[in-house]
């Protein structure tokens, strides 16, 4: 098989291959090391991996076929920069863990290792997972493989997860690892017409991942298609004794989920989440979508979750708090940058200098915000208020999910936009991107991105699928009965190589 | 504007992070268009709502408060170069 396809092939693809031993682990790593060696100009890979991978592709390939062959023997995956590997430079693209190794591994990755997946590299990101473009990274923005027709434009693959977006959508691997804290993992999905989950909050162990804002953070799968999410949630999901927050609920085997009859499922539409252009061709796709389902036999009820509209309001009160309460503890005494002092400088100023020089703009910002919020006089009027709107948005959910078993929205307002286009001269601009992922988070739900098409600039666009808690077998089934009809082919024209 | 310059340089030195001069009116702009946009949640009574949690967590799920030994010292010192014998050094703290 030629190495253009061989990496077109997503997870279940080429573990089936692997298991007739059609190809090898070693051919497959090496087919991706190329493609990665060839995709400098997207910026994606921060941080390269081939001596283990293949190392570990050596070890797959005598174990395929025995049986202490796992899910995903052979299966090469990139890593976002937010997984702590051992012994792998890992900074969550912030100067101030500059060169940090950690000495430990993430439970979720281990997961990854445990099912003899092979480790490429780190992806790139925002910086702390702070951004919807990608654009406060250290390492410089990724750039999405995907351009409007007729357009030389650089677009953003979506942020925070952006490398590992854009390292799927371009073949660099077969599925990588993201985080979503505020839609990190679906809004960079939709952007790049992958598949992207977010699952309950509790599903997946956060021990190891460098925390952004704990209460909403959950790691979870961006891949080429629903089933090969299905795999990697599966390999990346359950208890951990070192995560007090993850659920000791038994994980599913998702992939025997898929392909279920979906007729009578009742599938809500909020008004509250519609397209601000309704003559939009992401309009009409949303339509298709929802008629699809009804072709199916799904009932389509209407729905109103009436706090969506403070929802980021909430979102930017409390995310930034528990931001600027996790970063405290990069101070340049252990790890990471450490500021040049001046000879009478103390203590107070190698934190100040230290932190002023390591931290970006975006993640200064909501540190000090979060800060802002959290102190003496503003603490009731800002954090506890918001704390109790969390509560009112996730009382809607509870009451539209007693009318309906998902609900179906869309994934962003517009599809990629230009680097450089969105919240220069004012940051809220950027967030405003986050407006229909952002609730899923508050109220710790299972949320799915699915690519449905193409818009008018020839660039892709998700449909989100909102579940209740532990509904990810639902999610799971029903966007693969739709990707099975909307039979959508992510395959942007090749200008990086 | 609800964010004075005074109450810019007390919240970054709450957060432990040097502002220059320069930094400074930047800075507050933002801040204030947040504050501006997170407003929007004094819209709302909350008198008599719940301030959100996850729930209650199982004492049973949480690790036992018991002793393990963790011994890789040489490995979390590697990622310093302040560090004297076992111990990270930082600026004099005591006269």
């Amino acid at each position: 098989m030629n190495e253009v396809k061989l990496t077109q092939l997503g997870i279940k693809d080429s573990r089936d291959l692997l298991n007739k031993k059609e190809i090898s682990a070693t051919e497959l790593t090496n087919a991706y090391i190329q493609n990665i060696e060839e995709s400098s100009k997207l910026n994606a890979f921060i941080e390269k991996t081939f001596d283990k991978a293949l190392m570990q592709a050596s070890k797959a390939d005598k174990i395929i076929g025995t049986d202490s062959q796992k899910s995903l023997c052979g299966i090469p995956l990139g890593i976002k920069d937010l997984f702590c590997c051992k012994n792998v430079k890992t900074q969550a693209a912030s100067d101030i863990l500059e060169n940090f190794i950690p000495p430990y591994e993430s439970t979720v990755t281990q997961k990854l290792w445990n099912e003899q997946a092979i480790m490429l590299g780190k992806l790139n990101m925002d910086e702390f997972a702070m951004g919807s473009s990608n654009e406060t990274s250290t390492y410089g923005p990724v750039i999405n493989p995907w351009k409007s027709t007729g357009s030389h434009d650089s677009l953003t693959p979506g942020g925070s997860s952006g490398g590992s977006s854009a390292a799927v959508a371009a073949n660099l691997c077969t599925g990588a690892t993201g985080t979503d804290t505020g839609g990190s993992i679906r809004q960079p999905a939709s952007f790049t017409g992958t598949v992207g989950l977010k699952p309950t909050y509790g599903r997946c162990s956060r021990w190891g991942i460098i925390a952004f804002a704990s209460s909403f953070d959950q790691a979870g799968p961006i891949t080429k298609n629903v089933t090969d999410s299905a795999i990697m949630l599966k390999a990346m999901s359950g208890f951990d004794p070192l995560d007090s927050t993850s659920a000791k609920i038994d994980v599913p085997d998702y992939e025997q989920e898929l392909g279920k009859d979906i007729k009578g499922l009742r599938v809500g539409l909020a008004k509250e989440y519609s397209l601000q252009n309704g003559d939009s061709e992401a309009n009409r796709k949303l339509q298709e979508a929802i008629k699809i389902l009804k072709n199916m036999g799904a009932e389509i009820v209407e729905v109103s979750l009436p706090h969506t509209e403070f929802a980021l309001p909430t979102y930017y009160v409390l995310a930034p708090a528990e931001a600027s309460s996790n970063l405290a503890r990069y101070d340049g005494v252990r790890y990471g940058h450490r500021a040049k002092l001046d000879t009478n400088d103390s203590i107070l100023e190698l934190y100040e200098k230290t932190r002023s020089e390591g931290f970006g703009t975006e993640v200064k910002r909501r540190i000090l915000i979060g800060t802002y919020v959290l102190s003496s006089g503003y603490y009731d009027a800002y954090y506890k208020r918001a704390q109790k709107v969390r509560s009112l948005i996730k009382n809607d959910f509870d009451e539209v999910f007693k009318k309906v078993d998902i609900i179906l929205t869309p994934t962003t307002p517009t599809s990629a936009f230009p680097l450089g286009s969105k919240g220069t001269q004012d940051p809220v601009e950027m967030y405003m991107n986050d407006i229909f992922t952002v609730p899923a988070n508050l109220a710790g739900l299972p949320a799915l991105s699915l690519p449905v098409g193409l818009d008018e600039l020839g660039l892709p666009l998700g449909v989100q699928l909102i579940g209740n808690n532990w509904q990810e077998p639902l999610l799971l089934n029903t966007a693969f009965n739709l990707e099975n009809t909307l039979a959508f082919e992510n395959n942007p024209k090749k200008w990086w190589a | 504007m609800e964010i004075d310059t005074e109450t810019v340089l007390k919240i970054a030195r709450l957060s432990r992070i040097k502002i220059n001069e320069g930094e400074s009116a930047d800075i507050q702009k933002d801040l204030n268009r947040i504050v501006e946009f997170v407003k929007k949640l004094g819209e709302i009574d909350i008198d008599e709502i719940d301030e959100f949690n996850f729930g209650k967590t199982n004492i049973e799920d949480m690790r036992k408060d018991s002793v393990t030994i963790y011994d890789n010292t040489d490995d979390i010192l590697k990622n310093t170069k302040n560090k004297n014998q076992d111990f990270f050094t930082v600026p004099k703290i005591v006269e």
